[in-house]
C-alpha cells in the first residue's frame, strides 16, 4: 500500500501542473519511456536496472488519490502560482472513476537486467483515455529511477574491476562479493536515499555498513538479510582512550570481539607507527592467535591511499611475514587483512591493486570501503537517464512524436511506441515506431491501473546482475 | 537454509536502525568507567587543497538542517520493546553474533521513556559560519548512555547536505547579485533569478524535500514541490507558502503537437496563460529557428500584446549555455529592440525574457553572466534553473563536513581527545569540549578545551533529553543568511 502521509498530487515539478492546458485538443494517450541514453566517451556502456519495484510499492501502489489530498493540493498551488491553475476536476474524476488508483500501465524490463545504454529500459501509458496528462505527471518521480540505476551499475563497474584483480592473483573469485563494503550512510543525502542506494548496491555485494539498505531490501525485494557487517573501531573508540593509550584501545577491541572479524582503525595518529609497534610489536602476539575466520583488519584512513597501502603492507609484512599463493602472489598471514576505506572511488581502486599486484601483492589481502563514491557523488548526467514522450493519439490517430534540438543531437529522443528484443546476436536492441513484434518484447508489464504485476525478489535480481565469464 | 522470519512492522523511519553497523559495536570499545563522551560538527578548513584548484572557495557556509533532523528523528519516544526487539533480530543476521546493546538501549526505554538523553547545542539556524569552526556539539546526559553521543553520528552528519546545499546556492546569489547590481543597479528580482529545476534529478523524495527547502533559504522560485512541505512542516513561515512557480511547457506539451506544430503549440500555450509569466521550451528542434521565425515574427503580435506582469520566458536546453543564452539575446534583440537601462546596458522589452536552465552550476553561471556583461546585456533579461548543480551534484567533500569526538569522562575524570593522523593535517580534529564566540571585529572564533568556559558562547541547546527546546522559524533562517553588501 502506497504511503498514507504522502500526498501523490504534490509530488512533481510546480509547471506539471500546468500541463494539461498545453497538450493538443482531444488528445487521448500519452506514451513516454525511460532511457540512458548513448553519450560519446562514457565509460559506462551499459546498466543495471534495479529500483523500479520500490517506486511502485511505495508510491504509486493502490489508492494514490482522496479528497483530502485533492484539497490540499489545491489551497497550496493556488497560493504557490498566485493563481488557480490546478486541476481538480481530473483528480476528482480519477478518485470516483478508478477509487483513487492510477489509470497508467507500466512496462519494464526485468529488473536486474544488464543493458547496453541507449535502450528502452521502461515505457509508461495512460489506460484511461481521460487521463492522458498521468502520464507525464509521474516523470518526475519516475525519473529518480536514475539514482538506484546509477549505483547499482558503479557498484557492478567496482565488481568488475575486483573480480579482474582477484582472478589474476589468486586464481579465483572467492569472496568477491565482500570485497566493496559500504560505508556511504553518512555521506548520503538523507535516510531513503541510504536506503536506495544501500539496497542497490546489495544486488552487487554482500557487505554493507548502510542498515537502511538492508530494511529496504527487506520490506520491497522480499530479502530476510541482504547484507553482512563485523565488529569494527571508529576514531571516538580509539582516542576517547587519550593518544598515549592507543595500544590499550586497540587491545581492548580485540579482546570484546574475539572470534569473528573485527576492523580497527589505525590512523588516529600516526598509522605506520601503529601498524609497526602496536600490531607489529607490543600486541603481535594477541594478532596472531586470532584465526582466519576472527582476523584482524587493519584500517588506514588518511594520506594518499595506494602509496599508505604499500607502506603499511611491506610494514606488516617486515612483523608477520607472508606466504606464496598458487599464482605466486604474496598474501598475509591469514589472521591479518588491511580495509582501505578512505579515497576510494573505480580508479583508485584499480590503481591500488595494480600497484599492489606489481609488488608482488594478491588482492585478497586487502577489501576496500567506498562512501561518497558509491553512494552519493553521481547524478542524473552519469548514465543520462531521460525520460521522453514517444508517441500520442489524439482524435483517434496515433502519431510518433521526438525532440531532436540541433544544439544537441544526443538529446535526441526515440519515436513511436517501442519495445526490446534480442537480435539474432544475442544482443539487446530497441525497436522504434510500433514496429516491433509483441512476441519478442522483453518489456513485461510490472504495473496496471494501481496493482503490482510482477514481484521481484533480490534474490533473482541478483541472478540476472551477476557477473558473466568474460567480465 | 534458515530463513529468519524477521517481521518488519509498518514502515517507521524513527527506527534504532539508523545508526551505521559499526557504531551498534562501540559501546564495547570505550574505554572502561567512560560516563560521558561529547562530539562536534564542522565544516573543516582546508588549508592544502592538493588536486584540484577549485574557483570557488567557499569560505563560510549556511547552518540549516539540523531542526529538520531533530524533528524527523530525534525528538520523543523513538526507543520501544518493540523496536528494540526488532534491532536486535536484524543485528543478530547481520552480524551472525549477538553483539547489539540491548540493555544499553533498554535502560533508555525504561529510565526515559525511549527518549534520548542527549544535549546537542548549536549556531542559531541560518548563521552564516566561517569554515573551521564548531557548528554544533552533542553530548550524552546519562552516564550510562556514554555510547549514544556516536551512535548518532550517522544520522547527525546527514546536515551537510543541507548546510551545502544552502551554502552552494548562496554563493550564486552572490554572483547574481553582483553582476545584477553593476548591469542593473539595483537587485529587483534576485530573489527570482535561479529557480529550483532538480525535483527529478535527486536520489529521492526525502533528499528533494530537504534540499529544496535549502535552497528556499536564499531564493524564492522553485518547481521542488517538495521543499515547501518540509519548510512548512518543520519550520513555518508567516508567509502562506514560500516559493513560488509559474506556468511552463515541457517538451512532451511541444512535440505532442507534432514536428511541423511547432507555432500551434506555441500558441496554444501562450494564449493558455494571458495574465501571468510563461515559459516555453524552445529547443525541441532549432531554438534559433523558434526564436527568429516562430517567436520573433509568427507570434510576435502575441507577445509585444502582454504586460511586464506577464512576460514570455523562452527557454532554452541544450547547447553550449553562455553561447546559445548570447546568440538567443542576439536573434532576440534584433526581433524585439531593446533599450539602455541607467547603467548603459540594454534591457529587452518587458514583455520577453529568458531563462536558461541547463547546463547551470556555479561555474557556468559566473561564465554566462561575465559573457552577457562583456557583450552589454542587463542580468534583468536573464533568470536560470538548477536542478542537479543545485541539489545533487554535491558530496560531503565539498565543505569537508565531519563530527569527531573531542572530550571524554573516564573514571570521574575529563580527557581532550582528538585525531591527527600524520599522512594529513587536515584531518586533525578540535580538542575538548567547545565554544563558538564573536571576536571584536565581529568574526568568530572557536575556544577549545573548555576555554570558552566564561560565557559569551553562540551555540544554544536546542535539544535535551529528547525535547526540542529552541526552534527557528523559516523567517528567521532566511534573515540570518542574507546577504550582506560586502557579499557582491
Amino acid at each position: 500500500m502506497a504511503a498514507q502521509e504522502f500526498n501523490f498530487l504534490l509530488a512533481t515539478d510546480s509547471y506539471k501542473i500546468t500541463h494539461y492546458k498545453q497538450y493538443p485538443p482531444n488528445i487521448s494517450n500519452i506514451y513516454s519511456y525511460f532511457e540512458c541514453r548513448r553519450k560519446k566517451g562514457s565509460q559506462f556502456s551499459e546498466v543495471v536496472f534495479f529500483g523500479l519495484q520500490y517506486l511502485l510499492k511505495k508510491y504509486l501502489l493502490g489508492q494514490v488519490v482522496t479528497e483530502e489530498k485533492i484539497q490540499e493540493a489545491k489551497v497550496f498551488y493556488q497560493m504557490h502560482f498566485k493563481q488557480a491553475v490546478f486541476d481538480e476536476e481530473s483528480w476528482r474524476k480519477i478518485l470516483e472513476k478508478h477509487d483513487g488508483r492510477l489509470p497508467i500501465r507500466i512496462k519494464a524490463i526485468p529488473e536486474g537486467t544488464i543493458i547496453p545504454r541507449g535502450n528502452v529500459l521502461f515505457t509508461v501509458e495512460n489506460t484511461d483515455p481521460e487521463f492522458y496528462w498521468l502520464t507525464n505527471y509521474i516523470e518526475t518521480m519516475l525519473l529518480q529511477m536514475w539514482y538506484p540505476i546509477t549505483v547499482a551499475t558503479i557498484s557492478r563497474e567496482f565488481k568488475k574491476i575486483l573480480a579482474k584483480h582477484l582472478k589474476a592473483t589468486s586464481g579465483s573469485l572467492e569472496g568477491l562479493d565482500l570485497k566493496l563494503h559500504d560505508f556511504g550512510y553518512r555521506g548520503v543525502s538523507s535516510q531513503e536515499s541510504a536506503a536506495l542506494g544501500g539496497a542497490a548496491h546489495l544486488v552487487n555485494f554482500c557487505s554493507t555498513d548502510t542498515v537502511a539498505g538492508l530494511l529496504m531490501a527487506q520490506r520491497y525485494y522480499s530479502c530476510p538479510m541482504a547484507g553482512f557487517s563485523i565488529p569494527a573501531a571508529e576514531h571516538s573508540t580509539i582516542i576517547s582512550w587519550g593518544r598515549s593509550r592507543e595500544k590499550e584501545a586497540f587491545e581492548r577491541v580485540l579482546e570484546q570481539f574475539p572470534s569473528g572479524p573485527v576492523s580497527v582503525v589505525s590512523d588516529s595518529y600516526d598509522i605506520f607507527n601503529a601498524c609497526k609497534n602496536i600490531w607489529g610489536d607490543k600486541l603481535k602476539e594477541r594478532v596472531m592467535e586470532r584465526s582466519q575466520d576472527s582476523c584482524l583488519v587493519i584500517r588506514p584512513d588518511s594520506g594518499d591511499p595506494a602509496e599508505t597501502l604499500i607502506e603499511v603492507i611491506k610494514i606488516l609484512e617486515e612483523c608477520f611475514g607472508c606466504s606464496l599463493n598458487v599464482m605466486g602472489y604474496k598474501v598475509l598471514p591469514s589472521y591479518l587483512r588491511i580495509i582501505q576505506g578512505d579515497g576510494i572511488d573505480l580508479s583508485s581502486v584499480d590503481e591500488i591493486l595494480q600497484k599492489l599486484a606489481d609488488e608482488g601483492w594478491s588482492a585478497e589481502n586487502v577489501v576496500f570501503g567506498c562512501g561518497s563514491a558509491l553512494l552519493q557523488k553521481l547524478n542524473r548526467d552519469t548514465l543520462n537517464c531521460a525520460f521522453k514522450c514517444s508517441y500520442v493519439e489524439s482524435n483517434g490517430k496515433g502519431m510518433d512524436v521526438y525532440k531532436q534540438p540541433v544544439t544537441d543531437p544526443s538529446k535526441g529522443s526515440k519515436r513511436g511506441r517501442l519495445s526490446l528484443r534480442r537480435n539474432s546476436d544475442g544482443f539487446l536492441e530497441t525497436i522504434e515506431k510500433g514496429a516491433g513484434k509483441p512476441e519478442e518484447d522483453l518489456l513485461v508489464t510490472v504495473f496496471e491501473n494501481g496493482s503490482l504485476v510482477l514481484d521481484y525478489s533480490l534474490e533473482e535480481i541478483r541472478k540476472n546482475a551477476r557477473l558473466r565469464d568474460e567480465e | 537454509l534458515y530463513v529468519p522470519t524477521i517481521v518488519v512492522k509498518k514502515e517507521d523511519n524513527r527506527h534504532l536502525l539508523f545508526a551505521l553497523s559499526l557504531q551498534v559495536t562501540h559501546y564495547k570499545q570505550y574505554p572502561p568507567n567512560t560516563s560521558k563522551v561529547y562530539s562536534y560538527f564542522e565544516c573543516r578548513e582546508k588549508r592544502t587543497d592538493p588536486s584540484k584548484s577549485r574557483k570557488v572557495k567557499y569560505d563560510k557556509t549556511v547552518f540549516y538542517g539540523l531542526q529538520y533532523i531533530l524533528n524527523k528523528y530525534l525528538k520523543g519516544k523513538v526507543v520501544t520493546p518493540e523496536k528494540i526487539q526488532e534491532a536486535k533480530e536484524v543485528y543478530r543476521e547481520h552480524f551472525q553474533d549477538d553483539v547489539f546493546n540491548e540493555k544499553g538501549w533498554t535502560y533508555i526505554l525504561e529510565k526515559y521513556n525511549g527518549h534520548l538523553p542527549i544535549e546537542i547545542k548549536a549556531v542559531p539556524e541560518g548563521s552564516v559560519i566561517p569554515r573551521g569552526n564548531v557548528l554544533f556539539t552533542v553530548e550524552s546526559t546519562d552516564p550510562e548512555c556514554y555510547w549514544l553521543t556516536n551512535w548518532v553520528e550517522t544520522i547527525l552528519v546527514q546536515i551537510w547536505y543541507p548546510i551545502t546545499v544552502a551554502t552552494n546556492s548562496r554563493e550564486q546569489k552572490k554572483i547574481l547579485a553582483k553582476y545584477l547590481m553593476e548591469t542593473a543597479g539595483n537587485l529587483e528580482g534576485l530573489a527570482y533569478k535561479l529557480h529550483d529545476f532538480g525535483y527529478r534529478g535527486v536520489s529521492s523524495q526525502e533528499t528533494a524535500g530537504i534540499g529544496a527547502s535549502a535552497h528556499l533559504v536564499n531564493f524564492k522560485g522553485t518547481d521542488t514541490v517538495a521543499g515547501i512541505g518540509v519548510i512548512k512542516k518543520y519550520y513555518g513561515t508567516k508567509d502562506p507558502v514560500p516559493g513560488f512557480s509559474v506556468p511552463a511547457a515541457e517538451h512532451s506539451t511541444i512535440t505532442a503537437w507534432g514536428k511541423d506544430h511547432e507555432k500551434d503549440a506555441f500558441e496554444h500555450i501562450i494564449k493558455q496563460f494571458p495574465n501571468v509569466p510563461v515559459s516555453i521550451v524552445s529547443d525541441s528542434y532549432d531554438i534559433y529557428n523558434a526564436c527568429e521565425k516562430i517567436w520573433g515574427e509568427d507570434l510576435r503580435s502575441l507577445i509585444v500584446a502582454r504586460s511586464a506582469d506577464a512576460p514570455l520566458v523562452i527557454r532554452p536546453d541544450s547547447g553550449n549555455p553562455l553561447d546559445t543564452v548570447l546568440k538567443v539575446l542576439e536573434i532576440l534583440g534584433k526581433k524585439f529592440p531593446p533599450l539602455e537601462n541607467s547603467k548603459g546596458y540594454k534591457v529587452l522589452p518587458p514583455y520577453i525574457r529568458v531563462i536558461q536552465g541547463d547546463g547551470v552550476d556555479i561555474n557556468t553561471l559566473q561564465e554566462i553572466v561575465e559573457g552577457m556583461k562583456k557583450h552589454r546585456w542587463s542580468i534583468e533579461n536573464i533568470a536560470f534553473g538548477s536542478g542537479g548543480a543545485l541539489l545533487q551534484k554535491l558530496t560531503r567533500d565539498l565543505l569537508n563536513c565531519s563530527f569527531k569526538c573531542s572530550y571524554v569522562v573516564t573514571n570521574g575524570l575529563g580527557v581532550n581527545v582528538f585525531k591527527d593522523p600524520v599522512a594529513d593535517p587536515n584531518k586533525r580534529s578540535k580538542k575538548g569540549r567547545l565554544s563558538l564566540h564573536r571576536t571584536a571585529s565581529g568574526n568568530f572564533v572557536t575556544l577549545e578545551e573548555g576555554k570558552g568556559d566564561l560565557g559569551g558562547d553562540q551555540l544554544h541547546t536546542v535539544f535535551q533529553n529528547g525535547k526540542i527546546v529552541k526552534t527557528y522559524t523559516f523567517d528567521e533562517v532566511r534573515d540570518n543568511a542574507q546577504l550582506t553588501e560586502s557579499d557582491y
